[in-house]
């Protein structure tokens, strides 16, 4: 008997003993050093999501989850904070206001029904109007991030008091021109370590609008040296301008990320309205479109089941939809379609429509673009973070610690309502995308951030 | 349109199944002392599990009943997700009682033939994580338990061969909760939704062995336990979702399968004086999961049948055990077994972290009175620190489960 004793205390003596697997790499800096980190883009370094900027928007951007990972080195080459972002005070928007899920009635239709709309009754918090004053005292700011900047407005003058509320809100000298700011900001904070993430709003302008500017390669300036928004820029220019803001971030020897522009042909912006969305459920619906245009375009034809969209090309001419065209999702387009018979009976209008041309056009830009960025960062000796194809993957899907990722509209998890920026989650998907590739340049071991901890899209 | 705006999906990682993970093998404590090995001697009434051949064997009627207690530990650490304080984290206490009654024997002395019953827990087992850890979206806390009942038949053919079979009826249920990443205006941690799945389950199968006694010294043991498909109907699926969502997911039935896989055994035992020596293969049909469904009653945009790919391989466990007789009163056993995982690489999910199971135990049998006997045995399981990845749900990490198992138990011959 004395030994089932034995056995029982030898039980309990072992029940105690946990398993661990703590794994406790150090993490380190590798060759790089993170004490002073300045991120510099746009509308994606901004914060901006769901349609426009706001508090909790810019405190999930991914410079701020970026500093965070950083701030986990120990030791001198470490972030160091503050991490000064010009931060709203509001958070329904500025200027404008934010897209949330809610349940509205549709106008034609009666129905109700759960998507994204404006936040009703929408008033800007006064205080967002100030400009901001940053708390530390030479001006610090560490995200300088301007939703809407080209790499093609970096020479314009007066780029902030003009044509953008975003950079006048906190650029040190409104009139000057971004690159001049970028310098009074590298002055300022001296950084060791820089994000730079342009260039997507070098074509994003003309492809928001239907790709009714220059796309291919011709653009020139309308005055100036200001490119209309809906042109792509040159790439002379890009490859020029871009140099120059490169050579100031990167002039006080600081390590750094060059981040590339996505595809914008694959995110929910353009993706969600497929060419072939008029869906036909009775074959007189179908017989009455056949009647409506035979007369005069014999070539178009419906039948039940899905149909190719009526639109206007960019010449102007009525025609149907070849597969891959892509229509520009907003919720007015939607209404159209549903209520007014666009794409049904009236074409859709050519601002917006993507048609195989101008995909291209955009496709070819961005390809440029993406190249000379590449170069670039061979040249400059910095790490090259290939978002395009990362975007590209989590659209086409990916699992990330349990949660799916898709770029279906709302349901997709990492991209915002607007269908173009991306929710906290995105954008801590974006973080440690980017520090993966810090990592391999850097050898350094910065862990990622826990995207779990992050919203996805908010439901009422 | 409208479709668009509604779905949310939900990963079910549903790696969920009777796993190697949640096959306990504690059928008998005299076995379990010995690594687990025990088809080639019939020891008492638990050689009904064991090897049914086996049952004739015994001197009369017995009537056995064991109880043990595992308190299983999974630890799960990830070097990338520093976001997780600690960065080990460790599953929640809990402790499962597995039991097992049997009851037979010969009908007469020295009859040809042998009857009995046998009620024993081949899965009852489960592991639970903190609400809120890192993996929450694939499983928060699971339980499956089984129960089987199996009547047996033995017939002694001759001295030498002595054949069993048993008819299988096994009972169970799941119990399964992960959150969804789908949340309201507090956001993640704080309104996750969450889905909780509950089924009662049920399968038939067989147990046959054969028992062959070439001498006192020496005897085999050939056994073949069928699987068991344990079929779960109108299991209660409830979710837990942001308002907006509630007819997105609505809370239904669901229908899914769970089998228990089947086995293979041989064995050897060896007596020399005081001395047995035992020695056990196990191999283990794994394979026969190409993949595991859930199917809802009802379907919406968002709420989709769940089919989760697998890829398990067939596995062999060698068991080996002995033995010592002290005296005419005590005995003492010990055994090890080493136990490979049946779950390859990219399929670890942190539901089921298995990993190769190292496997150690011991025990003592007591025998105060001429026809009763107390038994005792510990086992302890270790896994190794396995490194894997779940690609289905993009999770990895290093896991590793620690279970100390004590059981105690009593037979009486009649």
């Amino acid at each position: 008997m004395r030994k089932i004793y034995i056995i029982a205390a030898v039980a309990f003596t072992f029940a105690a003993c946990k398993p661990s697997v703590k794994i406790s790499a150090p993490v380190s800096p590798g060759s790089a050093t993170f004490t002073n980190y300045l991120a510099i883009g746009n509308s994606l370094t901004a914060g901006y999501a769901d349609n426009t900027l706001y508090l909790t928007g810019q405190i999930n951007s991914y410079p701020q989850r970026l500093f965070e990972q950083f701030s986990m080195i120990t030791g001198d080459r470490g972030a160091k904070g503050p991490f000064i972002q010009p931060l709203l005070h509001g958070n329904d928007g500025y200027p404008g206001a934010k897209l949330i899920m809610g349940v509205s009635t549709n106008t034609c239709t009666g129905t109700s029904s759960l998507g994204p709309m404006s936040v009703p009754n929408y008033v800007a918090d006064p205080l967002d109007a100030n400009v901001y004053v940053s708390p530390v005292n030479n001006g610090q700011i560490n995200n300088i991030g301007v939703p809407g900047i080209r790499i093609a407005d970096y020479i314009v003058p007066g780029y902030a008091s003009i044509f953008n509320p975003y950079a006048a809100r906190f650029y040190a000298d409104p009139a000057g021109t971004p690159m001049k700011e970028l310098k009074t900001m590298v002055n300022n904070l001296y950084p060791t370590f820089f994000t730079f993430w342009l260039g997507a709003n070098d074509v994003l302008g003309y492809a928001s609008n239907g790709g009714q500017g220059r796309g291919a390669d011709s653009a020139a300036p309308v005055f100036g040296d200001f490119y209309n928004p809906n042109d792509i820029t040159p790439t002379y220019v890009f490859e020029k301008l871009y140099d120059s803001a490169l050579k100031i971030a990167s002039s006080t020897g600081a390590s750094g990320a060059l981040i590339n522009i996505p595809d914008i042909t694959s995110i929910p912006a353009f993706t969600t309205i497929p060419a072939d969305g008029l869906f036909l459920v009775r074959q007189s619906q179908a017989d009455s479109l056949n009647a409506f245009w035979h007369t005069s375009f014999p070539d178009i034809s419906f039948k039940i089941g899905h149909n190719l969209f009526i639109i206007q090309d960019n010449a102007g001419q009525t025609r149907q939809a070849v597969p891959g065209e892509l229509i520009i999702l907003s919720s007015s387009i939607l209404n159209n379609i549903t209520c007014q018979g666009w794409g049904s009976y009236t074409p859709i209008l050519k601002g917006s429509v993507l048609t195989t041309d101008e995909i291209q056009f955009i496709r070819t830009a961005t390809a440029r673009f993406n190249d000379f960025i590449e170069k670039e960062a061979l040249k400059y000796n910095l790490a090259y973070v290939d978002m395009f194809t990362y975007l590209k993957t989590v659209a086409g899907g990916i699992a990330y610690n349990g949660i799916d990722y898709t770029a279906q509209y709302v349901s997709g998890g990492a991209f915002s309502l607007d269908g173009v920026h991306l929710t906290p989650r995105g954008y801590a998907l974006v973080a440690n995308e980017i520090i993966k590739t810090i990592n391999a340049k850097y050898h350094s071991t910065i862990p990622y951030a826990d995207v779990n901890r992050y919203n996805g899209v908010i439901f009422p | 349109m409208k479709r668009h705006f509604l779905a949310a999906s939900l990963l079910l990682s549903a790696a969920t199944s009777f796993g190697a993970g949640y096959q306990i093998n504690l059928e008998g404590l005299r076995q379990v002392a010995m690594g687990g090995t025990g088809t080639a001697w019939p020891w008492d009434a638990s050689t009904i599990f064991y090897n049914p051949g086996g049952l004739v064997r015994l001197k009369g009627i017995q009537a056995y009943t064991s109880v043990s207690l595992i308190m299983p530990y999974t630890a799960y650490g990830n070097q990338v997700n520093s976001g997780m304080n600690p960065t080990s984290v460790s599953s929640q206490p809990q402790t499962f009682t597995p039991f097992n009654v049997y009851i037979g024997g010969p009908v007469q002395e020295n009859s040809r033939i042998a009857l009995g019953l046998g009620i024993y827990t081949p899965a009852g087992n489960g592991l639970k994580w903190d609400d809120n850890w890192l993996g929450k979206y694939l499983v928060q806390s699971i339980t499956l338990k089984a129960v089987c009942f199996q009547p047996t038949i033995s017939y002694r053919v001759s001295d030498f061969l002595a054949v069993g079979a048993g008819f299988v009826y096994g009972t169970g249920s799941l119990d399964f909760s992960q959150a969804m990443p789908v949340h309201g205006q507090l956001g993640p941690g704080h309104d996750d939704g969450q889905a909780k799945l509950h089924g009662a389950a049920d399968g038939v199968g067989f147990n046959i062995g054969a028992q062959f006694k070439l001498s006192e010294q020496l005897q085999f043991g050939l056994t073949y336990r069928s699987q068991v498909n344990m079929s779960i109907s109108g299991g209660s699926a409830n979710f837990k979702v942001p308002a907006s969502l509630r007819d997105s997911f609505p809370n239904t039935r669901f229908d899914s399968q769970l089998p228990l896989p089947q086995v293979v055994s041989i064995g050897v035992g060896y007596r020399t004086g005081p001395w047995t020596l035992q020695l056990d293969l196990n191999y283990t049909g794994w394979n026969s999961f190409d993949s595991l469904r859930f199917n809802f009653e009802k379907h919406t945009s968002s709420l989709h049948n769940v089919h989760a790919p697998r890829h398990y391989h067939n596995t062999f466990t060698p068991r080996i055990g002995a033995t010592y007789k002290i005296n005419k009163v005590v005995a003492v056993m010990a055994g090890g077994a080493y136990d490979v995982t049946p779950v390859p690489n990219g399929f670890v999910s942190p539901e089921l972290p298995d990993a190769n199971r190292i496997v150690a135990s011991c025990g003592v049998s007591v025998k105060p009175l001429p026809r009763f006997t107390i038994l005792a045995a510990f086992e302890s399981t270790t896994t190794v620190k396995r490194a894997a990845t779940y690609d289905f749900g993009g999770f990895n990490g290093t896991y590793q489960t620690i279970a100390y198992t004590p059981g105690v138990g009593i037979y009486y011959n009649f």
